[in-house]
């Protein structure tokens, strides 16, 4: 499950290749005489086009593009009982919770991976070549053991009113997937993934 | 060596405008100059009131061959002249003996005042040289020059712009008035 860490965004969208034949072609389709050279025009939208990007990306919160309905486990939950609520739900990770509700890990498959004797590899082709050099499979060394014993701890959080770019940067920073959303007195109210941002832009820009 | 760079030029010009683009350029200039220049020539014939300077033609460039241009916009138009006829009548009436130094001063001045105010309109500079290098009989208007031919000359071309670039369908002006 390694993940190219590069994160592109905003600057990514910076990048729009406009030519000088397409501004010109535009100048023409409007009548009357444009006072602007094709290369003013680009820088002008360049930078225009970074602002928006970057209004857009500050305007929209945690709190509006979070998954609210937060799948998590408790500390002493079993292992297997883990690993089924994640296979059921189809997801990748899940907050560890106390009782108090305050996030206190995070457990993701790369967790598993890294602990199933994959030779200290946390990606599931790691396993795989573990599993098929040595005899058997690999699940024994977790057999037994509960949420907290392979969580990433301290958990990595974030606010409701965390910015998609301080989201961004936070996953891309810590090359994590998902960051647990919690409320100003810390409790769990819900979780963003890579997923969510890629989403949310789809629905804002494209 | 990047300073020389520099003078080499990095993009190409706008395109040429369509032809009948040209003809309501044509026809725009023809009727504002038309105007202030048949109430310079003919109704003012023989009275020392002055209704048409020289920069006129060149904000006839703009306001009928440049329309949304933002040196083209009223707010410009009026703005242009009026503060920069002021800024001429007064060099001139500080640096009468002077008059290389009162010409440099006026526009360069004017171009500043222009740009303070939001108000840059080339035709400006030629407005506040005139009433430095103008004739005797401009230079007798004192600061009348600032009311007439400035403001209210530059205020018939402005009617006019009104009147003629909003005729065609695709064809709009002003882009903004202040």
């Amino acid at each position: 499950m390694t993940i190219n860490a590069t994160c592109q965004f905003p600057g990514a969208f910076s990048s729009i290749d406009l030519s000088d034949a397409d501004v010109l072609e535009a100048m023409t389709s409007i009548q009357g005489y444009i006072d602007i050279t094709p290369k003013d025009f680009k820088e002008i939208y360049r930078i225009a086009f970074r602002h928006a990007i970057d209004r857009l990306s500050k305007s929209m919160t945690a709190e509006q593009i979070m998954t609210r309905n937060v799948i998590s486990v408790g500390p002493d939950t079993d292992l297997i009982q883990t690993a089924r609520l994640m296979s059921n739900a189809g997801i990748s990770g899940v907050p560890v919770i106390g009782n108090d509700q305050r996030v206190i890990g995070v457990i993701s498959e790369k967790d598993f991976l890294r602990r199933m004797g994959g030779g200290g590899s946390d990606s599931f082709m790691g396993v795989i070549a573990h599993c098929l050099s040595s005899k058997g499979c690999v699940a024994l060394p977790i057999q037994g053991k509960t949420a907290k014993d392979i969580m990433a701890a301290p958990a990595i959080t974030a606010s409701l009113h965390f910015s998609i770019s301080d989201l961004s940067r936070m996953l891309k920073d810590n090359n994590i997937n998902r960051l647990p959303i919690v409320s100003d007195d810390g409790r769990l109210v819900g979780i963003v993934s890579r997923g969510d941002i890629v989403n949310s832009y789809c629905a804002r820009i494209f | 060596m990047e300073y020389f760079k520099k003078m080499k030029g990095a993009t190409t010009s706008p395109p040429r405008v369509a032809l009948i683009e040209m003809l309501w350029s044509w026809f725009g200039a023809f009727a504002g100059i038309s105007l202030v220049a048949y109430i310079h020539y003919d109704l003012f014939k023989g009275t020392d009131f002055v209704m048409i300077i020289g920069s006129f033609g060149a904000s006839a460039v703009l306001i009928y061959g440049a329309i949304r241009s933002p040196l083209a916009q009223p707010r410009n138009l009026i703005g242009g002249h009026v503060i920069s006829a002021l800024i001429g009548v007064t060099a001139y009436k500080l640096l009468p003996d002077q008059m290389w130094l009162a010409s440099s001063l006026a526009v360069a001045t004017a171009i500043f005042a222009m740009h303070a105010t939001k108000t840059l309109h080339p035709p400006g500079g030629a407005t506040a040289l005139i009433a430095v290098t103008g004739s005797q009989q401009i230079h007798e208007l004192g600061y009348f020059y600032v009311i007439m031919p400035a403001a209210i000359g530059a205020v018939f071309l402005l009617i006019v712009a009104l009147l003629i670039n909003n005729i065609p369908k695709n064809r709009k002006y002003p882009e903004y008035w202040l």
